[in-house]
C-alpha cells in the first residue's frame, strides 16, 4: 500500500514537472519579454518624501505608456522599486538587487551621495541611470556613458541662488548652514564661494548633523551675527521645516532661503507661517504646459498632489520609455543613441540630453506665499514673475 | 554676554529633554541590569501619540493648554503600558539567560519597535500643532520662549515626583530595595516582577513626555526620532552613574550644555565629539561615573 503511494506522488510529480515544461516552452515562444524598469531612491528614513514622489512619478510614466498601448516587442511594463536610503552602501546594495532583477534601466537616486556609488555598479552591467535628483555636477562628469540627468546642476543653482541675493533681495550678509551630505555641503560650498565673489560678506558657514532636530545653538549664532539672508542647505524638507520653526522662534528675523531639497509641499505643511515669505531656489516647472497637465492627470488619479521630483521622475521614466520604443530594443548602446537624438515636451521641461548626459538648468526662485511655493524669479531671464 | 546666557538656556532645554529620556535607562539598568536599547522607541512612540491625542483635542477646540495637560497623560499612560507589555514578551521569559540574549532581545524590539511605527504611522514626519504653545518673551537681549520655559519646568517638576516616588513611598522603598538585592527582597515578600514592571512604566512615560516636549518644541515628530536621543540618554545615564537617578538627571544636563556650548562657541559639527568625549574622559578617571553606580552587584 504504502508502496503504490510512494508511486503515486512520484508520478504525479513527474507529470507536474513534464506539464511545467511544456507550458514555459510554450509560454517563451508565444508572449513578448516584460520591460523592468527599476527605480532606486529612498523610500524609507528622513527622505522617504522625496524617495516615494520618484517611484511614483515612474509609475505614472508607464502608466501613460501603458495606456498608449505599450512597446512593442514587450508584452508588459512593470517598475521594480528598490531603497537607496540615501546611504552609499545601501545604494549599492539596492542597485544589485536591480541588477539581479535584471532591469536594463534604473530611475534615480535621489542624494547625489548614493548615486555616484550606485552608478558606478551599474556601469559595470551597462545599465542606464537617469536620475532625475541628484545635483552634483560629479554624477555626469565621471564620463560614465550611460549616466544621464534630467535636473539641473549645483554649479548651476548656486550661482543663480547668489544672483538672486544680489539683484533682487540686495542683500548685504550671509549666513549658510548645511547638513554635510555630498549635495548639501556641496551646494552650500558653491553659495559662499559665490557670495564672496559677488561681495556679499559670508558671516558664517556652519554644518549641522543629517536628521538633528535640536539647532537652537547655530541658531543663537545666527541670531548674533544677524545676517540680511540665512540661507538653508539641509537634505530634507522636514529638517529645513524644523529649521525654520526654530528660527522663527528664536527670532531670528532675516530673509529665509533654501535649495531644491527643501523645497517641497512638506516644508509649508510643517512649518506654517512660520514659513511665510521664505525663498527656494528649484529647477523651474512651468505648470502651464500640456506636457505638465497631462503628468498631472496621470499622477492625481493615483497618488495625491505631486511632491517635488514626481515630475522630474516622470519625465526621466519618459525618455527611457520613448528611447526604446525609437530604439525597438533596450540594447543600451542604441538606447543611448536614441536618449541623444530625444527632444519632448516633458512634465519638467523641454527635456533633451547633451553629450554628457545633462538636460540643462533653468533654476525658478519661489517665495511661500500664503501657504504654496509660487515663481517669484527667473534666474535665466533675471526677471520677476 | 546675552550669547552665553542664550546658549546656556539652549542647554538646559536640551539637557532636560536628555535628562528624562536617561532616566528610564538607568532605572532599568539599576533594577535588572539591562540596557534597554528600545527605551528611545518609547520616546518616539510618546511624540507619536501626543500629536494624536493634541491635534484631535485642539481640533474639537479645546483650550490649548488643556489639550497639552490631557495629550501629556494619555502619552505617558500608552507608553507606561507599551514599555509593560514589552518587558512581559521580550525580557520577563529571558530573566534567567545570560546577559547577552536580554541585550539582543532589547534590540530586536528596538527595530520591531521602531518599523511598527513606520508601518502604523507612515514614513513621513507628522507636524505637531505648534502654534499652542507659539511665543516667548524678550528679557534684556535674550529671547525666551513659552516652550522653553515649558520644557524646564516640567522637566523638575518630574524629576521631582520621581524622587518623592522613588525615596518617600512604599513602592518607591521596594523599588530600591529590588534593585539592591533581588533575593533578599524577595524573601521579605517583594514581588519582583510586579516592581521591575512598574520601574519600566515610570521610565517609559517620562521618555514620552520627553517626546511630546521635543514635538512641540522642534515641530515634528518622525518614526526614527527616537534612536539618536536614546544613545545620547544613555551616554548622560553612563556619565551620571549607571543605576543612579540623580546621575541621570546630571549627566542628561551636561551632555545637553556641553552639545550646546561646543556648536555655540566652536562649530555645530563638533557638538556630538564633545559629549562623546567628555564621556569618553569620565569613564577613563571615574569608570563608576559622577555621581558612581548604584546597581545590584549580586549575581543571581
Amino acid at each position: 500500500m504504502k508502496r503504490l503511494i510512494v508511486l503515486g506522488v512520484a508520478m504525479a510529480a513527474l507529470a507536474l514537472v513534464l506539464a511545467g515544461c511544456g507550458g514555459g516552452g510554450e509560454e517563451q515562444k508565444q508572449a513578448d519579454p516584460v520591460l523592468k524598469i527599476g527605480t532606486l531612491s529612498p523610500l524609507t528614513g528622513p527622505y522617504a518624501a522625496d524617495g516615494n514622489d520618484i517611484r511614483q512619478g515612474a509609475e505614472a510614466a508607464v502608466a501613460v505608456i501603458k495606456a498608449q498601448g505599450g512597446l512593442p516587442g514587450f508584452s508588459d511594463i512593470v517598475v521594480v522599486p528598490a531603497d537607496s536610503a540615501c546611504d552609499p552602501k545601501q545604494a549599492v546594495a539596492a542597485a544589485n538587487k536591480l541588477i539581479n532583477d535584471k532591469v536594463p534601466a534604473v530611475i534615480g537616486a535621489y542624494c547625489s551621495s548614493a548615486t555616484i556609488p550606485a552608478s558606478e555598479t551599474l556601469a559595470e552591467e551597462d545599465i542606464i541611470m537617469i536620475t532625475p535628483a541628484s545635483t552634483s555636477p560629479a554624477v555626469t562628469e565621471r564620463g560614465l556613458p550611460y549616466m544621464f540627468r534630467t535636473c539641473g546642476r549645483d554649479d548651476h543653482q548656486a550661482p543663480a541662488a547668489v544672483k538672486f541675493m544680489k539683484e533682487v533681495a540686495d542683500v548685504k550678509s550671509v549666513f549658510i548652514v548645511d547638513d554635510k551630505t555630498t549635495y548639501s555641503q556641496g551646494m552650500a560650498d558653491g553659495v559662499a564661494a559665490a557670495a564672496r565673489e559677488a561681495g556679499i560678506e559670508v558671516l558664517g558657514h556652519e554644518h549641522v548633523n543629517q536628521g538633528d532636530k535640536d539647532f537652537s545653538a547655530v541658531l543663537t549664532m545666527v541670531k548674533d551675527r544677524n545676517p540680511d539672508l540665512f540661507y538653508i542647505s539641509l537634505q530634507n524638507s522636514s529638517s529645513g521645516a524644523t529649521m525654520v520653526i526654530q528660527a522663527r522662534r528664536m527670532g531670528v528675523d532675516a530673509i529665509l532661503m533654501g535649495q531644491d531639497a527643501v523645497f517641497h509641499p512638506k516644508l509649508i505643511e510643517f512649518a506654517k507661517a512660520d514659513s511665510e515669505g521664505m525663498f527656494c531656489t528649484f529647477g523651474d516647472i512651468d505648470t502651464s504646459t500640456q506636457g505638465y497637465k497631462d503628468f498631472l492627470a496621470n499622477y492625481s488619479s493615483k497618488y495625491s498632489d505631486p511632491g517635488a521630483y514626481s515630475a522630474y521622475s516622470y519625465d526621466s521614466a519618459m525618455a527611457y520609455l520613448l528611447a526604446v520604443r525609437a530604439a525597438g530594443t533596450t540594447d543600451p548602446a542604441k538606447v543611448r543613441e536614441e536618449l541623444l537624438k530625444l527632444s519632448f515636451d516633458g512634465a519638467s521641461k523641454k527635456v533633451s540630453y547633451d553629450e554628457k548626459g545633462d538636460s540643462g538648468s533653468n533654476y525658478t526662485v519661489y517665495q511661500v506665499k500664503d501657504g504654496q511655493f509660487v515663481p517669484y524669479w527667473n534666474s535665466l531671464t533675471g526677471q520677476k514673475y | 554676554m546675552d550669547y552665553f546666557i542664550q546658549q546656556l538656556i539652549n542647554g538646559l532645554t536640551l539637557g532636560g529633554v536628555y535628562a528624562l529620556i536617561a532616566l528610564g535607562y538607568t532605572m532599568v539598568y539599576g533594577i535588572i541590569q539591562l540596557i534597554n536599547f528600545a527605551h528611545g522607541e518609547f520616546f518616539a512612540a510618546g511624540g507619536y501619540m501626543g500629536v494624536i491625542f493634541i491635534s484631535w483635542l485642539a481640533a474639537q477646540g479645546v483650550h490649548p493648554y488643556v489639550c497639552l495637560g490631557i495629550g501629556l497623560v494619555l502619552a505617558m499612560l500608552y507608553c507606561a503600558m507599551l514599555a509593560m507589555a514589552v518587558e512581559r514578551l521580550a525580557y520577563r521569559p529571558l530573566r534567567q539567560a545570560s546577559r547577552l540574549a536580554v541585550l539582543l532581545s532589547a534590540l530586536g524590539m528596538s527595530i520591531f519597535l521602531q518599523n511598527g511605527l513606520m508601518l502604523t504611522q507612515g514614513q513621513y514626519d507628522k507636524a505637531y500643532p505648534t502654534e499652542i504653545t507659539a511665543g516667548g518673551f524678550q528679557l534684556g537681549g535674550l529671547y525666551i520662549s513659552y516652550m522653553q520655559c515649558l520644557i524646564v519646568a516640567l522637566t523638575v517638576f518630574l524629576l521631582l515626583v520621581l524622587n518623592l516616588l522613588v525615596f518617600k513611598t512604599r513602592i518607591g522603598k521596594a523599588m530600591r530595595a529590588t534593585a539592591q538585592d533581588k533575593v533578599m527582597s524577595a524573601l521579605v515578600g517583594i514581588n519582583a516582577n510586579h516592581i521591575i514592571a512598574f520601574t519600566f512604566a515610570i521610565g517609559a512615560g517620562l521618555a514620552a513626555a520627553a517626546g511630546i516636549m521635543v514635538g512641540l518644541y522642534y515641530g515634528t515628530v518622525s518614526y526614527s526620532m527616537g534612536f539618536v536621543p536614546g544613545i545620547k540618554a544613555f551616554a548622560a545615564a553612563v556619565l551620571g552613574g549607571i543605576g543612579n537617578i540623580t546621575g541621570a538627571m546630571l549627566g542628561g544636563l551636561i551632555i545637553g550644555m556641553v552639545e550646546i556650548f561646543a556648536a555655540g562657541y566652536i562649530s555645530s559639527q563638533y557638538k556630538d565629539v564633545f559629549a562623546f568625549i567628555i564621556l569618553i574622559g569620565v569613564l577613563y578617571f571615574k569608570p563608576t561615573g559622577i555621581m558612581g553606580e548604584n546597581v545590584d552587584d549580586t549575581r543571581v
